[in-house]
């Protein structure tokens, strides 16, 4: 049954109330005068020279750009090897390794941060990528474990099994194999878990120092005293950043498939 | 070799999960084979090669998040004492911020489902163009980063934002600018911005799962649309409601960018109060035990929600995206 003429001028109506913000946001970065106007004054790209030449921004943007690919590396690791452990091991319960995989998804960011504050001060790792980096990797863990998983259920045991029969030892099989097949559902929860770090707030604040602080946690300090056209600029940069890593995940997998089958 | 899978299924409780992967055992199980005689199959099962495959994994989410969840439970209880739950639920300071906090996340939930609705259905009943429209839309919104929503609605709330400037300046309407920042209607405002596309999302799978012919046969049978709608369509659309509202309405506990930068001081809500008496007040103990609490809730209502409509659907609203 077709949408009535009013729910679809609703819809309509609350789409553009999705994407205003967003948009007004790039334009005060792109205002030539000094402060955040709508509409804004004349058109200049000066806040972002200001920001992409000003050491603070910078520094932030090499540390976020530092914790999001970590995450991603280390929750692609970790993810792929517990879907392993949930999909084939005979010894593990699926249902404790799926829960412990799944779990970081369901914790408030407040209480991950915490958790993550008063450990990282315990053992003496803080104000550096590698701390965030793992925090991150946790959060962004549950992301490659369903993906892969997924994948998983869809493999062929009869190519796992024929390699085994021909003389593959299970680890050869393993990573000659099973893991060349379920590279990309891992890639693409390693996208996904590096998104998810590149613009994650609260834990990142939790595990800040002065001298390591990612684009958020800069970018949330200078908000905190007002609307600027540079915070508008850095905004601007971290949804590109953001929107284009989603569409590398919603729109890839369609267009390597298409690619794939002519060739 | 079955008998190991039998011991397996008694020892594991998903018996149903544990069979389709016995077929391969036969390779992957280093001690059976057609070799292993009946002593074998009193044996327990044995760690396996895709046990060790999922050791890294298990180290890593142990060390890094269990550990790490464990210690709050720990300072909670320890620094200086229980006595920080009993903190808790006697000072009429956090029994506000709990109320303010309950209260604002039905709020939020009621209207993300108020506003979803129609957008889901939408979505559901129109054309390519529009449903593609509505879509990316959606989608550009929520892979926003939430810190970049939160400050274009002060940019737009702001005494001097878009939407007092617009009042006063152009349509002349007002003298003086409304006050809506750091009010609860801006909180609102932000926090319905982020989380409407879970509902959106969760209702939308569900109406699109709906069998048209189901509709179309109450319409032959002389029901009209209003009719369809209300006794078909909406109790068929229920799941996906009690998915995106539940989904929305534990992640709205918990939120904190978002109550910092648009609320007022009045609303001190759950999550700010944790980060308070870390930052402010020092008093990690107390924050631990609130944040404790507030994990126990967030998982008591996944739970009971769970026994409805089912976790993984619950949890796969939005894959990919959490707050």
């Amino acid at each position: 049954m077709r949408a009535g003429l009013g729910v679809r001028l609703f819809a309509c109506l609350v789409a553009l109330l999705f994407v205003a913000p967003t948009l007004v946001v790039a334009a005060t970065s792109v205002t030539s005068g000094s402060m955040v106007t709508f509409p804004p004054k004349g058109f200049s790209l000066r806040w972002f020279e200001e920001v992409l030449t000003d050491p603070e921004w910078l520094t932030a943007l090499g540390n976020s750009v530092q914790v999001g690919l970590l995450a991603a590396v280390l929750a692609m690791t970790a993810g792929t090897s517990l879907a392993f452990a949930a999909a084939r091991s005979r010894f593990l319960p699926p249902a404790l390794v799926t829960g412990l995989a799944v779990l970081p998804m369901t914790v408030p960011l407040v209480v991950a941060g915490i958790g993550f504050y008063l450990v990282y001060i315990r053992v003496g790792l803080s104000g550096n990528a590698l701390s965030l980096g793992i925090a991150h990797a946790v959060l962004g863990l549950p992301f490659v474990f369903v993906n892969v998983l997924a994948a998983l259920t869809g493999v062929d045991r009869r190519v796992e099994e024929a390699a085994r029969v021909s003389g593959a030892t299970e680890a050869v099989t393993l990573l000659r194999i099973t893991l060349p097949l379920v590279a990309p559902a891992a890639l693409v929860g390693g996208v996904l878990a590096f998104v998810s770090s590149w613009d994650e707030v609260v834990v990142a604040l939790f595990l800040n120092t002065p001298r390591f602080r990612t684009l958020p946690v800069v970018m949330w300090s200078q908000v905190r005293s007002g609307v600027e056209p540079s915070i508008s600029a850095v905004a601007t940069l971290i949804t590109l950043v953001s929107l284009l890593m989603a569409a590398l995940v919603l729109v890839g997998p369609a267009v390597v498939k298409k690619v794939r089958r002519r060739t | 070799m079955s008998a190991l899978s039998q011991i397996q299924s008694r020892t594991s409780s998903p018996g149903p999960q544990a069979s389709p992967a016995a077929g391969s055992d036969g390779r992957a199980g280093r001690g059976g084979g057609p070799g292993g005689g009946p002593a074998r199959a009193w044996r327990l099962p044995r760690p396996d090669f895709w046990s060790g495959a999922g050791l890294p994994g298990l180290v890593f989410v142990v060390a890094a998040f269990v550990v790490p969840m464990a210690v709050v439970v720990v300072k909670s209880l320890t620094d200086p004492s229980p006595q920080n739950y009993a903190a808790i639920f006697t000072s009429s300071v956090y029994q506000r911020s709990v109320v303010d906090t309950l209260e604002m996340a039905l709020v939020v939930t009621a209207l993300c489902l108020l506003i979803g609705y129609p957008y889901a259905y939408a979505m559901a009943r129109s054309g390519t163009a529009l449903r593609t429209f509505l879509m990316v839309a959606l989608m550009l919104a929520f892979w926003t980063s939430l810190l970049v929503r939160t400050y274009a609605w002060q940019i737009v709330l702001n005494d001097t934002g878009i939407v007092n400037t617009a009042l006063r300046d152009w349509l002349g309407l007002i003298s003086a600018p409304i006050h809506m920042i750091r009010t609860p209607f801006a909180v609102y405002v932000g926090m319905v911005h982020v989380l409407l596309p879970y509902a959106v999302l969760a209702l939308f799978a569900q109406l699109r799962s709906i069998d048209p012919d189901v509709e179309r046969a109450a319409r032959v049978m002389g029901a009209r649309p209003w009719r369809v709608f209300a006794r078909i369509t909406l109790p068929l659309s229920l799941p996906g409601a009690v998915a995106g509202g539940v989904l929305v309405f534990v992640l709205a506990l918990g939120f904190y960018i978002t109550p910092q930068l648009l609320g007022g001081a009045r609303q001190v809500y759950v999550g700010q109060a944790i980060m308070q008496q870390i930052e402010q007040f020092l008093k990690p103990g107390v924050g631990a035990a609130m944040a404790v609490l507030l994990f126990v809730a967030v998982l008591a209502v996944l739970a009971v929600a769970a026994r409805f409509v089912g976790l993984g659907r619950i949890l796969g609203v939005g894959m990919g995206r959490r707050r």
